[in-house]
């Protein structure tokens, strides 16, 4: 065990977990930040992903002791769950099972972030760190449309 | 919330405190105490209104992403008669109140629309009673609007809160009467997911999600081969982990379920998985040791080389029109074991107590999970209490409930509560698989060039033979009903199950997922030996007749050849199937399944390598009055996506009895760059509705290996589909 100072939607936590432990399971299991999601445990899915310093990483893989930086999950991405991703998920209806949702949001808000309008290309190169089982990329594509033009609607 | 559906209907208990809705009466209150308390008007166990205004409903079923957590209630609020913006919807636990409550076959629409629609229509025409009471006039003379009954005669009106405790007091009527669907406000209209809000802030509760004071996170090491036993482990780094609590052997439970192995109890997710890692296991692998795709495959051929052992169906004589019918094509087609993969891994908490006991996860089946719970603690169902979560996929994976077996399992020993997580290796190779098959197909035409023949020799591994089941091996792997049979004079089906340890198990549209390959394939072969076009072939198999057809295996009794050949026709129209472009391919696919009637059109281009790229699927859809649009869009969109996926990536292949694939770099999954663009029609209908979970999936994969073929000539009998191949 080794005590870890992190910043995590601007708070600072303080806590005592073995190094190797996987920010995943700090934020589910130590923080009970659950929005965060387990999908294969090898970066290969992208349902774990959040923000580190602004970039999209997948927490499964990412060891607690090499976290340098600010922590953004899904449940810090807006204060009030109105991110403009969050509202276009809704206003499209894109869940099904709704699983991986959240680390499709963390994954196209980072790349909003870099291109605030993106074409189905650029959506297509970045997100395909991010599978949905379901099969709900094609509203996918249109929210983040959707969320880059603002809100409205095409 | 759990606890509100412990109340019984009608009963007045003293509730406080708890959570945001609103709770709840007076129980021994005197009357004018009772005026200012909030009361309750629960006609059944579907829907409860306040005094307050607060209307809520109940979601019968598990939601694992086919949406009925939205579109049953939708039902209910049509005929209760509410503003669906006033609504708060809440999942329902195991209650037997509530009928049947599971997800599969695609049946909660349909079984439960006539009851939903009773429960609303009840709650409506007692609050008429009520309000008609009230104003001394004839129920005829009131109606009920947005959550409001209202008079004719004054344009007086009582709110249904201000008329909630009054109605309680009436008998519950058996048969209300139900709206005339052409006044229907929320049924065919879109309604957006009900945990939408909560899925996008990651506050949705999913299985994994649940939490229970001073619960224990357990791992199971199970045998790779299905089967096999623990012969020896040795658990002595695994204990010199931090947190690790409990080693514990699990013995087989002598079912399908498969709990053998040895877990891994720890303080948190994280010890729990490094303690299984660490584990040392020498295993007993049992006969299942031997197996392999190449083994399975060679039982198949041997099987095909003969005459199957069950004769499904056999019309006029199949053996004189080859002889007499030269024009045929024989072939072999093939479809491959698939996981389900789920994005939520198996996971599932129990809280197994001295006489009772308390579970919560994800499931398909929470009745099953209690009468299994009760099998395995000896405690009686009605102390089993099932709490439903949001269920992040099933797609047939969670009919099974052996990692819920798990978690009741170790509860039980360690007398404490545990939730069992699977890591994605896990979920792999401890799947129930999609069957895999070998089908051959032989059809002939006459001197006309119609079909005059077909003849189909199956062999696939058996779902229903591998869990022992009293159904006969061949049902949900292949259908004597569908499509062509009944249309072909000489018509012969036989099937062989090829027993094997490798799990089978229900996988979205199970059987279909595979017949509708191949048959929709093989009418492709036979309209191009025609010299047809394959959509004038179908229709031309299909008849100028309409006809009712029986269909003896689920989703019948019957279907209706007029509503299969106008979803036909519409995507030939829509898709402008018949207008040829130079550069452009097509193919098309059909099929009848659950009820519903789907034709799709794949259309696809060849890049500069000559690798075929899919431009856009269109999908014509048939399944009965539509209840909630955006759903019903959703789910076809998804099956397509699903069923294209399958048919480009999936396959789980095995050696030495074991799964070769354990995660997605090995077992590959369709992403967003693959997925085409969809455009979705519905057919406007006023037939009852019927559900929507699998019904776009089986055929896309015909109509894609069919666009493969008008492109390149390379005919595509066996998924998943090799583009390299098809290339060279």
């Amino acid at each position: 065990m080794a005590q870890f100072s992190l910043n995590i939607n601007a708070q600072t936590y303080n806590i005592d977990v073995s190094p190797d432990t996987p920010l995943l399971w700090v934020l589910r299991d130590t923080l009970g930040l659950k929005g965060t999601k387990f999908g294969c445990g090898k970066a290969l899915c992208g349902a774990c992903t959040v923000h580190l310093d602004g970039n999209a990483i997948r927490s499964c893989s990412f060891p607690v002791s090499a976290v340098k930086g600010k922590v953004v999950t899904i449940e810090g991405l807006s204060e009030k769950g109105d991110h403009p991703l969050q509202l276009a998920w809704q206003e499209v209806d894109v869940p099904q099972c709704g699983y991986c949702q959240t680390g499709q949001i963390m994954s196209a808000a980072a790349l909003l972030q870099r291109n605030p309008s993106p074409t189905d290309k650029d959506i297509d190169m970045a997100m395909s760190g991010n599978i949905c089982r379901c099969g709900t990329y094609l509203r996918i594509r249109k929210a983040i449309h959707t969320a880059a033009k603002g809100g409205a609607d095409e | 919330m759990s606890e509100v559906m412990k109340i019984k209907r009608r009963d007045f208990i003293k509730i406080s405190g708890i959570t945001g809705t609103g709770l709840i009466l007076g129980f021994g209150l005197s009357a004018g105490a009772r005026d200012k308390a909030l009361t309750h008007f629960e006609p059944n166990a579907f829907l409860k209104i306040g005094s307050d205004n607060s209307i809520i409903i109940f979601a019968k079923n598990p939601e694992i992403g086919q949406g009925v957590k939205t579109s049953l209630p939708m039902i209910i609020a049509e005929e209760l008669e509410v503003d669906w913006n006033n609504i708060e919807v809440i999942q329902a636990g195991l209650d037997s109140r509530l009928g049947a409550q599971f997800a599969g076959g695609s049946t909660a629409i349909k079984t439960n629309w006539q009851t939903l629609r009773t429960a609303g229509a009840a709650g409506k025409s007692m609050l008429i009673a009520t309000a008609a009471g009230k104003w001394q006039i004839s129920e005829s003379e009131c109606y009920a609007e947005r959550g409001v009954v209202k008079n004719r005669r004054n344009k007086k009106q009582f709110t249904y809160g201000e008329l909630a405790g009054d109605a309680s007091k009436l008998k519950v009527p058996e048969a209300p009467s139900f709206k005339d669907p052409k006044d229907f406000k929320i049924i065919g209209t879109s309604k957006k997911g009900v945990d939408n809000q909560q899925i996008v802030t990651g506050t949705a509760e999913f299985g994994i999600d649940a939490r229970k004071e001073g619960m224990l996170v357990a791992t199971v090491l199970k045998c790779p081969v299905y089967g096999g036993k623990v012969a020896s482990f040795d658990d002595s780094e695994t204990k010199k982990i931090d947190g690790v609590r409990h080693v514990i052997k699990i013995d087989a439970l002598g079912s399908v379920e498969r709990v053998a192995g040895v877990a891994v109890v720890a303080d948190n997710t994280w010890a729990a998985m490094k303690g299984k890692k660490a584990l040392k296991v020498t295993w007993d692998y049992g006969e299942g040791a031997s197996e392999s795709s190449a083994g399975i495959l060679e039982k198949f051929d041997t099987y095909l080389a003969k005459n199957g052992e069950i004769g499904l169906r056999d019309d006029g004589d199949i053996d004189a029109a080859f002889n007499k019918n030269e024009k045929a094509i024989e072939a072999i087609y093939e479809v491959p074991f698939l996981s389900h993969v789920p994005m939520e891994p198996m996971n599932y908490c129990a809280d197994v107590k001295e006489n009772e006991c308390e579970v919560w996860g994800p499931t398909q089946v929470p009745g099953y999970v209690q009468r299994l719970a009760s099998g395995i603690t000896g405690i009686p169902r009605e102390n089993i209490k099932v709490n439903m979560t949001r269920v992040g996929g099933g797609f047939g994976r969670r009919l099974m409930a052996d990692y819920a077996a798990d978690a009741i399992t170790i509860s039980h020993q360690i007398k404490q509560p545990v939730q069992v997580v699977w890591s994605r290796e896990d979920d792999i190779q401890y799947d129930y698989y999609r069957p895999a098959g070998r089908y051959k197909l032989k059809a002939a035409l006459d001197n006309a060039n119609k079909l005059t023949a077909w003849y189909l020799n199956a062999s696939t591994t058996s779902r229903n033979l591998f869990r022992g089941s009293q159904e006969s091996p061949h049902t949900t792997e292949v259908f004597p009903d569908g499509f062509p049979a009944g249309f072909v004079p000489n018509f012969r089906m036989e099937y062989t199950p090829v027993k094997t340890v490798v799990p089978s198990g229900a996988w979205r549209a199970p059987g279909h997922n595979a017949t509708a390959f191949i048959d929709q394939s093989f009418i492709d072969e036979m309209a191009h030996l025609a010299k047809k076009d394959p959509v004038d072939f179908r229709l031309e198999i299909l008849g100028n007749e309409d006809k009712e057809m029986p269909y003896a295996d689920h989703g019948g009794p019957t279907y209706s050849t007029k509503r299969l050949k106008n979803v036909i026709k519409i995507a030939a129209e829509k898709s402008n199937w018949h207008k040829k472009e130079a550069g452009v391919y097509k193919g098309f696919a059909a099929h009848f399944m659950f009820g519903a009637y789907v034709a799709e059109v794949v259309t696809l281009s060849l890049d500069a390598n000559k690798e075929p790229h899919i431009e856009n699927v269109l999908a014509v859809v048939d399944c009965g009055i539509v209840v909630n649009r955006s759903g019903a869009m959703s789910q076809i969109e998804g099956g397509i996506v699903d069923g294209l996926g399958a048919a480009m990536f999936g396959e789980v292949t095995i050696a030495d009895g074991m799964a070769q694939q354990d995660n997605f770099d090995t077992y590959k999954m369709i992403r967003m760059k693959d997925a085409p663009k969809i455009e979705v029609h519905l057919v406007e209908s006023k037939e009852s509705p019927e559900g929507l979970g699998e019904m776009s999936l089986p055929m896309i994969s015909a109509a894609y290996a069919n666009a493969i073929f008008a492109a390149t000539g390379k005919r595509i009998r066996k998924l998943p589909v090799q583009l390299s191949e098809v290339s060279s």
